[in-house]
Order: C-alpha cells, then structure tokens, then sequence
C-alpha cells in the first residue's frame, strides 16, 4: 500500500504570550478507508508570464464521476522571491486567497459529479499577480484520476 | 515577531512513485505584500459537532481589510472512524472534505459583505407610556409620549444584531452588525420582526434603504454524521 505523509508545523515564539508549537501530521488514504492514495499527478514546475487564470490540472476530468466523493489533496506553492507578488487561487470561480511569495497551500479537493455542461465545476485555478514572470509549483495526490478521451 | 509554517510531503521509494517523495517547504506568515508578520490570530479552538448542519467557522465581514494574507488552519480531530469526515465549503463552494486526522492549510480571502440598513417609524398614536416594541430580542418601551419619544427610546436601546440611530426626529435608522442577515423587516409577530403592543393605534413602518449582500466567502463546515465529532481551527489574520 503507497503510504504518503503530510506534516504540518506552525510554530511562533512571540505571536503570543506563550509560545505557538504546533504539528500535525496525517497519512492520505482513500475515502472513507485507510487504504493509500497511489495516484499523482507529479510536481509541475511552471514559470507564468501572465496575469490570466490557468487552470492548474487541465488534463483531468475535474467533477467527473472518477473524482466523486474521493479524496483528492492539493498542493500549490508560490516561489516568486518579490514579497509583492502573489497568485489568486479560486476553486469552480471563487476566491479562496492570495498566495505570496514563499506561501503554499495543502487543501484537500474532493468534488462532487459535475452538473455544470461548461465542466468548470470544481477547476482549480491560479491567477499571478503579475505578468513579468512567476515560478509556481504545484502537484496533486489522488484516486479515481479520469483523463478525458483523446480527440 | 514571527510566525512559521512548514510543510513536509513524504513517501517512500517504489511507493507513491518509484522515486521517493521528500518535498519540504516553510514560509514565514507576513501580511500582504511585504515583510511584516501577521500578528492576530483567532487563537487555537475547537468546534464540536452534533448535526449534519452547516456551521460558519469564520465570518469574512470579522476579518475583511482591503487585501489581506489570511491563512486557515484547520484539522479533523476524529480518530475512530476513518469514514467520519467534515465538507468545507468557502464561498459556499465545496472545497473538500476532511476525513478522520486530515488537516489543512491555505489562504483566505475574507471580504465584506455589504449589511442591510432600514428606517423603522412609529407612526399613528404613540400615546401611553407602556407602550413597547420587541425586535432583535430586546424589549423597548415608550416611557413617554409621541412617536418622537418612541424614537428616542429606539435609539437609546442597544441590540445583539443591530445598530441603530436617529434618522430624522420621527424615524429611526437600523443597520445589521452582520451581512448574513438577508430578511426584510417588517412589523408582525415573529422574532425576526417588529412586534408592536400599544394602546392605541400605533404601528411602526418600516422601509428598507439598503438591501443586504451576504458577505460570501465565509469559511463553514459540514459534519457527515449527527455524532459528537471535533474540529480544530486557527486563523492567522491581518
């Protein structure tokens, strides 16, 4: 069985009065089970030169029924080095937040069937800030990938 | 002052993928667009479930700036069943789920909603002095005479939801202390409304001047079950 770890820690010596410590850490597993995700897309490494949305998993059938109530986790991670530079995330055209230089996301993506006929239910996309170059990372750990028919 | 958060991914080689996966990433949590440290904090809670309802984890009108570098925390407590799971939902889009001992990490961009606002007039015969008005839960009495005095009494009373100040002499202004508050108004006899006990024939006349937009990207929660099931949170805000 794939056994794939996610760690977290937040840690703070002066955010409070008493010092912030905390991890967590989880193994992925299909839904519902303790059976290992062992599906991924790999690491993309991508370098944006404009300010439009992409759609960072164009090749999956997002909202198909391969990804209805499976567990799907994403990672996005902004590596510009300008502190003023930074990516919008939206899922299915909504703003989640504004990643900046240096910050990641690991959120999970589990979707239902799509009911929408443009298939943008669910899309995961990422906006840079700026067009003058961005370097982005991002990958996905999943089950149930659907790739769409070749045409 | 300075906050951190790390990241690691791991799996092993043959496993996940015939490489091994051991990505590694940390970043320090500063407000938008420069150096400086976020420094407020929603402080480390705990939700505990017990329906299948919908809960609002983090209202955006409370933590809404301009442009803001917000990051959510939030982890599945549960350990006994793998199949328990919470939906979170952002701008009430479904953004996943979190089964047992999965967490999360991301960005938020809380905007603000836009509140509802409305004049309420206590028009025809305001005349005796217990006469009253229930709304939002708070009981207001007359104590004198007239609608201008009732006006007055409007005014002076403090509510759980609402905000309220003097329109004109006879009319007085409401304004929601939160956006999700989308319902008209009206005189009537639900808590949701004005309910108006007098001697006489007053009423009180109400007029919406500003209609409510909800302030959308609240962050909520779903339980799968009705069980006693616990979540974790923690904003980090601007």
């Amino acid at each position: 069985m794939a056994t794939t770890t996610a760690a977290i820690t937040l840690t703070s010596a002066d955010l409070l009065t008493d010092a912030l410590s905390l991890s967590a850490t989880n193994t992925l597993y299909k839904a519902g089970t303790t059976v290992g995700l062992d599906q991924t897309t790999g690491m993309t490494k991508a370098y944006l030169t404009a300010t439009q949305n992409i759609d960072i998993f164009p090749t999956l059938i997002e909202g198909s029924m391969a990804f209805a109530g499976k567990s799907s986790w994403v990672y996005v991670c902004n590596k510009s080095e300008d502190e003023t530079e930074y990516a919008t995330i939206t899922i299915s055209g909504n703003i989640i937040g504004k990643l900046y230089a240096g910050d990641y996301l690991w959120m999970p993506w589990s979707q239902s069937e799509d009911a929408d006929s443009d298939n943008l239910h669910g899309d995961i996309e990422l906006a840079p800030s700026v067009a003058t170059g961005m370097w982005f990372e991002w990958c996905m750990i999943n089950e149930g990938t659907e790739y769409p028919d070749a045409v | 002052m300075a906050i951190t958060a790390g990241l690691t991914l791991t799996s092993g080689a043959d496993d996940l993928t015939s490489d091994a996966l051991s990505l590694s990433v940390s970043t320090a949590l500063t407000k938008a667009g420069g150096s400086t440290a976020i420094a407020s904090t929603s402080g480390l809670a705990r939700k505990t479930t017990v329906s299948t309802d919908q809960y609002t984890l983090y209202r955006a009108d409370d933590y809404a700036t301009v442009t803001n570098a917000n990051k959510v925390y939030l982890k599945n407590t549960e350990t006994a069943s793998p199949a328990l799971y919470f939906t979170v939902t952002i701008d009430d889009e479904p953004m996943g789920r979190l089964y047992g001992g999965d967490w999360a990490f991301f960005p938020w961009l809380a905007t603000n909603g836009v509140p509802a606002t409305f004049t309420a007039a206590p028009t025809l015969s305001w005349g005796d002095a217990t006469d009253q008005i229930v709304f939002d839960g708070v009981t207001v009495v007359l104590g004198g005479s007239g609608s201008a005095a009732m006006v007055d009494a409007m005014v002076a009373t403090k509510y759980p939801n609402w905000t309220c100040t003097e329109h004109d002499s006879v009319t007085a202004l409401y304004t929601a202390k939160d956006s999700n508050i989308l319902y008209q108004i009206e005189e009537g006899t639900t808590a949701d409304q004005f309910v108006v006990t007098t001697a006489g024939s007053g009423v009180i006349t109400t007029a919406r001047v500003t209609a409510a937009v909800a302030s959308g990207n609240d962050i909520k929660i779903t339980p799968s079950t009705t069980g006693s099931h616990t979540l974790e949170s923690m904003l980090f805000y601007e």
